[in-house]
């Protein structure tokens, strides 16, 4: 945090007049948009930043109707109105949306709109305080996309052998979570048409009452298209925590790891792997 | 319509029931009331529901089939349901439909096997 040293002697509103300085004030700054618009919606006053981010110069809007910074859509759904209307009505309105530049570039705005009235409460007009989210906008576009690709790499499918897919958890199992990797095992499971599953919980941190209602319902959910689950990867620390919370897995095939459950999958596809001289 | 397309097919010792795409409550209890008749006539020993083009499963469908399986098992048959969709898995297991005591199978193929394959545990009436 930086602080002022050095005070001066007089400040800037002395030296300027009150009503001067706040002007220059508002008129300087660049990250907002600052504007009037008289009662009916016309844009009565500009600021730099305005100009900054809306592209237009004061002289060509001043007196313009101020609906032309929103999409078509907007207009059409009668949204400048309803904004100015309901600033009106309770003294000010506050939106995020997509508004548009003078070269029809969109962005991100959030928008506060106030109500003006003078001694008498007659409604003067109106300030609107513009500014540019779309960094942010973006930033959190950005996280959701990458969560949602975490999320999909979190979950791998994968066929290791004829008639057995084995999926490999690793991380919480939220409910969010669950949906999306059940859907993903039952079209693995229907596409590679593989009478068994191997799901492994070695990579699962804790298991509590929530996670292991949700692996029972993906199992079971796996169980209506004919296919059956071994659990693999029950660690010590997995197994104590399911009897301690009392959580029935009786009628679940569970395996400590994924070579026994691998092991299990074969016995149920009635295969058997022997070394190469004894089948000789 | 609906009603004419479901088909009963006896495949030796067995009944073979297509479950049309969509069907209504009307075509289900249809459906119960022709598989029950075909096992009393053809005295099967197992029955396979394929319903792999069934695309929405209600309470209606889950309830009737899960009473089928049970009239079925009196009649002495075992049924296997075959080729559930994955997404309608998941549908009825978030609505905690079941499907009673039936088998599973991932397609008919994997049924006859099951039914082929599994003791006979049918107890003739």
């Amino acid at each position: 945090m930086k602080k002022a040293t050095n005070t001066p002697s007089k400040s800037p509103a002395t030296v300027l007049g009150s009503e001067e300085s706040f002007r220059l004030l508002v008129e300087g700054l660049k990250d907002y948009a600052i504007i009037m618009l008289d009662p009916t919606g016309h844009v009565a006053s500009w600021n730099a930043g305005a100009a900054r981010f809306k592209g237009y110069r004061a002289e060509e809007i001043i007196g313009k109707h101020f609906s032309c910074f929103y999409p078509t859509e907007a207009v059409q759904q009668g949204l400048p109105e309803q904004e100015l209307k309901a600033a009106a009505k309770e003294g000010g309105f506050e939106n995020e949306g997509w508004r548009v530049r003078k070269d029809g570039k969109r962005f991100w705005a959030n928008v506060i709109i106030s109500a003006l009235r003078d001694k008498d409460g007659s409604l003067r007009g109106f300030s609107k305080v513009t500014r540019d989210l779309t960094e942010r906008k973006q930033a959190e576009e950005q996280i959701q996309q990458q969560s949602k690709e975490i999320m999909e790499l979190s979950t791998p499918v994968m066929q290791v052998w004829q008639g057995v897919v084995v999926a490999p958890l690793i991380g919480s199992l939220d409910s969010q979570r669950t949906q999306q990797f059940m859907e993903r095992l039952l079209n693995r499971i229907v596409e590679t048409n593989s009478p068994v599953a191997l799901v492994d919980i070695m990579g699962v941190p804790t298991v509590d009452t929530q996670t292991a209602q949700h692996l029972i319902e993906t199992i079971s959910a796996v169980r209506l298209l004919g296919a059956q689950v071994v659990l693999t990867g029950v660690r010590p620390a997995i197994a104590q925590t399911l009897v301690h919370l009392g959580i029935d897995l009786t009628g679940i095939m569970t395996r400590s790891s994924l070579s026994a459950g691998l092991q299990v999958a074969l016995d149920i596809l009635n295969l058997k792997v022997v070394r190469k001289d004894d089948s000789r | 319509m609906a009603l004419e397309s479901i088909s009963v097919i006896k495949l030796r010792d067995l009944l073979l029931v297509t479950v049309p795409p969509d069907p209504d409550d009307e075509t289900i209890s249809a459906l119960q009331e022709r598989v029950l008749q075909a096992m009393a006539l053809y005295e099967a020993r197992g029955l396979v529901l394929d319903i792999s083009t069934v695309q929405t499963l209600d309470s209606f469908f889950a309830r009737t089939v899960a009473e089928t399986v049970q009239m079925v098992a009196l009649m002495g048959g075992r049924t296997v349901l075959a080729g559930m969709c994955a997404s309608v898995a998941v549908t009825a297991t978030q609505l905690g439909l079941t499907v009673g005591n039936a088998l599973t199978a991932l397609d008919v193929d994997r049924a006859l096997d099951l039914l082929n394959a599994a003791p006979s545990g049918a107890r003739r009436v």
